[in-house]
């Protein structure tokens, strides 16, 4: 990999700030398995929600209440990172999960259980699974995540798993 | 082999005998067949329940129970088990409600089914194989107050402590958990024959089949 | 006249366990049930229209998941149109590598992989498996549990499990409200007698979720799926629930994998009249499709019924191999209680120890069996010395290493008293010094005083509530003076920044290094190739205490 092609992705990542992974796509797998492990490798890179260098986490940080639980959580940056790693390997099912997983860090803890209570059967009619879907995608942006829903709730329907009225 | 191959053979010879009856739904609902041959207990279907007052605990009771099968794994009569939960709920001086559910043979679906009608917001579900467990309307499916796994290790007094317990929920205590008894040799032993229980069970299953209230007598 | 000889046969422990014959039309039938669907696959347009006999117009649930996401279509029908015996010859050819094969089994369909299984003996599986691991380095995990819920117990016992080399550590709870203290006492334990060893909390779904959420587990891996659609309903999920979940757990930074066994759908009573493996197989596509690195299955929590049935076994080293060779990480099992012959459940034990797989056992018991919670294990505490030995005889990494007393029984001591000043830290319900010193030295709950249950459990509820996280047990193992603990758990919140350890088959070294499918490739290609035990790792493993040394002998 050549390294000023490396240097303008990760500038680029790091640019992105919130926005979330999927637009990275464009970015065409910068990261691969010579960068990993991120944390031993490119700890450079790797930066806490709250925008601290994963090198801040240290005892005396939680101590002093510099570092809360805040910032021992992953950022949509990083799983992009590791989805691209993933595809390095092979695994673009678990790529893709990652990138999921990405759109979905912004979501509240709660909602987020709301949201996966709402996807077991019999818990939501077809209506439910779209607004969610369209929460996601509107609210946080979760394209790829809301997809998902949306095939589940053609399934669900076929099936006959939906909330009975 | 410690089997009781007869009953395994039991079991076998009547699946199959509905298979070839034409398919798995073949032995569910002749609705008004309110004693099953061997059963001692009397069921009356008093309809489809509604919610009752706080001083309730409704024992759902599997698609098979006293039905397709008399008794549980370990061999308990299911009358006998029956008049311990009761007697373990009124003993605490409240109000047993008894309900067939059709629709699953899964216990944690039957009792939080059953669970979301009852009054106190309290249920017991037991599967004809004995396994029970303690829910409550606002947990998870999957979750419960207390599980009781291992059908094999459970006997009579057992389930009396395991029904005063649902009921001393109801009442809005914290009581001790029914020491839960554990034997990792009941796998080996007895899991294969919980499986053809199980298959018995389901065979039962009506997906649209609503619960229906029992009154109860033996 | 009764034979003596069988007198004597029909006492022996194999005969305690139960067996039965072969019912086909139920599922009872572990592999090439006559129900099993022949293989098949037609692409259009990018979209699977037939799958294993079936059109999409009548795909079930979990048909329309596989074949939306779980099989790599490019070469899918070239796949199919193979010879299923020369791809099974592949699998145990040395010179055929693992990516070949990947690039081949990951465009099977399940009917496709399980006829290529029925072409293997159990010897050639375990050389497929040899190969087709995804990490090069095995390695294995274990439970702790006890029946009491005792969370003493469970830090002492956790702080020997990690020391004596087990890398995932494992527990549940028999009262469900008592989540919350097992999963601080393992987490804590296992950070005093190995860092860097994680541990997760077997719950219901949403509180295992939650319980990662804040820290106070690394992982989860008891994310149950199902080969058939009712049985999966039954289990209140959809391969696209799970789907969801398993992103949730990655986008809070945790590691995780789904189960699935075979036997759990014919213990469930819907089988659909088809083989064990053909379910399981359709387990494993679910669990690639949903995109998780990886799947414990070996038939888990029922394995008495493959057990009972003829090829069972053989059976489920065939499930951990479909697992392995659709790239995913595999728990193998050889965690629950089996049978009650020795000779039999050392005998289910080889088929993964031998050849190694991701984690050998996913639940070797770190207590003994009585205390298991996973109600038992095939291998348990009182196993320790024998397990070490068959390592030893056979120069077989198995991922244990001897230990002594004095070490164990200090570190024990260390993780109690740390659980003690921990609660106290943090305001929960009271531990003593007799309980320290019981659980120290115990071999089980039978050795511990009883514990106020009630006040646990409203402690727990409590802790739950004030929305008690990894970062407060941190500080409060600091302000308490155990800085070195307070350390190693904040180095397992910190993995979850990185995210390296989301990736397939990983564990973490005692200093926090990954150790995964991507910078640990499994690159067996026969003698002389891939993972051997050697150098300072065999050194250790050759070390038995009970080994006499000449030098020592006067």
């Amino acid at each position: 990999m050549d390294q000023l092609e490396k240097m303008i992705k990760d500038m680029v990542l790091e640019q992105m700030g919130k926005k979330p992974a999927t637009s990275s796509a464009s970015l065409g797998g910068g990261y691969t398995h010579a960068d990993y492990p991120l944390g031993e490798k490119r700890p450079e890179v790797l930066k806490t929600p709250t925008g601290k260098s994963i090198n801040e986490i240290t005892l005396d940080g939680v101590i002093s209440g510099n570092i809360t639980s805040q910032d021992v959580r992953i950022r949509p940056e990083t799983l992009e990172m590791q989805a691209q790693v993933a595809e390095s390997r092979g695994r673009s099912e678990f790529a893709s999960n990652l990138r999921r997983a990405a759109e979905l860090i912004e979501i509240p803890d709660e909602r987020l259980l709301e949201m996966y209570i709402a996807l077991r059967p019999y818990q939501s009619t077809k209506q439910d699974l779209l607004n969610m879907a369209r929460e996601m995608r509107e609210k946080y942006n979760a394209n790829i995540t809301a997809s998902l829903v949306e095939e589940a709730a053609q399934v669900y329907e076929s099936r006959g798993r939906l909330k009975k009225a | 082999m410690q089997f009781d191959e007869k009953l395994v053979r039991d079991i076998i010879s009547e699946v199959l005998k509905n298979y070839n009856l034409g398919g798995a739904n073949s032995a569910t609902s002749t609705p008004s067949r309110s004693v099953s041959a061997a059963s001692d207990i009397k069921f009356r279907e008093l309809g489809t329940p509604t919610t009752g007052g706080p001083d309730e605990v409704f024992i759902a009771i599997s698609p098979a129970f006293s039905l397709g099968q008399n008794q549980t794994i370990s061999k308990l009569p299911h009358k006998d088990v029956l008049r311990e939960l009761l007697s373990g709920i009124e003993e605490e001086g409240l109000k047993a409600r008894v309900v067939r559910i059709s629709h699953s043979s899964d216990v944690a679906a039957m009792a939080s089914a059953a669970a979301k009608m009852s009054g106190s917001g309290i249920a017991i579900g037991i599967q004809s194989k004995g396994t029970l467990l303690i829910h409550q309307k606002d947990l998870p499916q999957l979750s419960n107050l207390e599980l009781f796994p291992q059908a094999p290790l459970i006997d009579l007094p057992t389930y009396r402590a395991i029904a005063k317990n649902a009921a001393k929920y109801a009442k809005g205590q914290s009581p001790e958990p029914v020491p839960t008894k554990n034997d990792q040799m009941t796998r080996p032993k007895y899991q294969a024959l919980a499986a053809l229980l199980h298959i018995k069970e389901t065979e039962y299953v009506d997906p649209n089949k609503q619960p229906v209230e029992l009154g109860v007598s033996f | 006249m009764k034979s003596k000889r069988f007198e004597v046969l029909s006492q022996r422990m194999v005969n305690q366990d139960g067996f039965v014959k072969e019912w086909p039309e139920v599922g009872m039938v572990a592999m090439d049930g006559p129900a099993d669907p022949k293989p098949s696959i037609k692409v259009v347009n990018g979209k699977v229209t037939e799958l294993d006999g079936k059109q999409r117009a009548d795909f079930d649930m979990i048909d329309t998941f596989i074949a939306d996401h779980a099989i790599k279509l490019g070469r899918a029908e070239e796949v199919c149109n193979m010879c299923s015996i020369k791809i099974a010859k592949m699998l145990c050819d040395v010179n055929v590598s693992r990516e070949e094969i990947v690039a081949i089994t990951t465009a099977m369909t399940p009917a496709k992989i399980c006829e290529v299984m029925s072409k293997l003996n159990v010897v050639e599986m375990m050389m497929a498996m040899q190969k087709m691991r995804a990490r090069r380095t095995p390695s294995i995990q274990c439970h702790i549990t006890n029946v009491k819920d005792n969370p003493v117990l469970i830090a002492a016992d956790a702080a020997e499990g990690s020391y004596r080399g087990f890398s995932e550590m494992e527990t549940t709870v028999g009262i469900a409200r008592y989540a919350p203290f097992n999963a601080i006492a393992i987490l804590l334990g296992a950070q005093v007698g190995s860092p860097g060893v994680m541990t997760q909390c077997a719950v219901e779904e949403a509180t295992e979720l939650e319980l990662g959420i804040r820290g106070i587990t690394s992982y989860a891996e008891t994310v149950s799926i199902y080969g058939t659609e009712p049985v999966f309903i039954d289990g209140d999920d959809t391969p696209w629930s799970k789907a969801f979940l398993a992103s949730a757990y990655a986008s809070r930074g945790l590691k995780m994998r789904f189960t699935s066994g075979t036997g759990s759908e014919v213990l469930m009573g819907y089988a659909e009249g088809k083989s064990m493996l053909y379910l399981e197989a359709r387990c494993v596509f679910i669990a690639k499709g949903a995109g998780v690195q990886g799947l414990q299955n070996g038939s888990i929590s029922c394995i008495g019924v493959p057990g009972a049935v003829p090829s069972g076994i053989r059976a489920v080293l065939a499930e951990n191999l479909i697992a392995s060779c659709l790239d995913l990480e595999v728990a193998s099992g050889n965690d629950q209680t089996f049978s009650h012959s020795d000779m039999r459940r050392t005998a289910r034990l080889l088929m993964q120890f031998l050849p190694g797989t991701d984690y050998i056992c996913s639940g070797f018991s770190g207590v003994p069996n009585y205390d298991n919670m996973f109600a038992g294990s095939n291998v348990d505490a009182e196993d320790f010395d024998d397990f070490l030995v068959i390592q030893r005889d056979l120069r077989v990494d198995g991922g244990l290493r001897p230990v002594s007393e004095e070490e164990v029984v200090a570190l024990r001591n260390k993780a109690a008293k740390a659980l003690q000043a921990l609660f106290k830290e943090l305001n929960l319900s009271i531990i003593t010094d007799e309980e320290v010193e019981a659980a120290t030295y115990a071999h089980g709950s039978k050795d511990m005083p009883n514990r106020d249950v009630v006040a646990d459990l409203k402690a727990a509820g409590q802790m739950m509530d004030r929305g008690i996280t990894g970062i407060d047990i941190v500080k409060g193992l600091a302000k308490a003076g155990y800085q070195d603990i307070a350390n190693n758990v904040l180095n397992m919140l910190k993995q979850r920044v990185s995210g390296d350890y989301l990736h397939t088959s990983s564990f973490l070294t005692n200093d926090f290094k990954i150790v995964s499918a991507v910078n640990d490739v499994n690159d067996y290609k026969g003698p002389g190739s891939g993972y051997r035990l050697e150098g300072e790792r065999w050194e250790q493993v050759k070390n038995i205490p009970a080994a006499v040394d000449a030098n020592e002998l006067v």
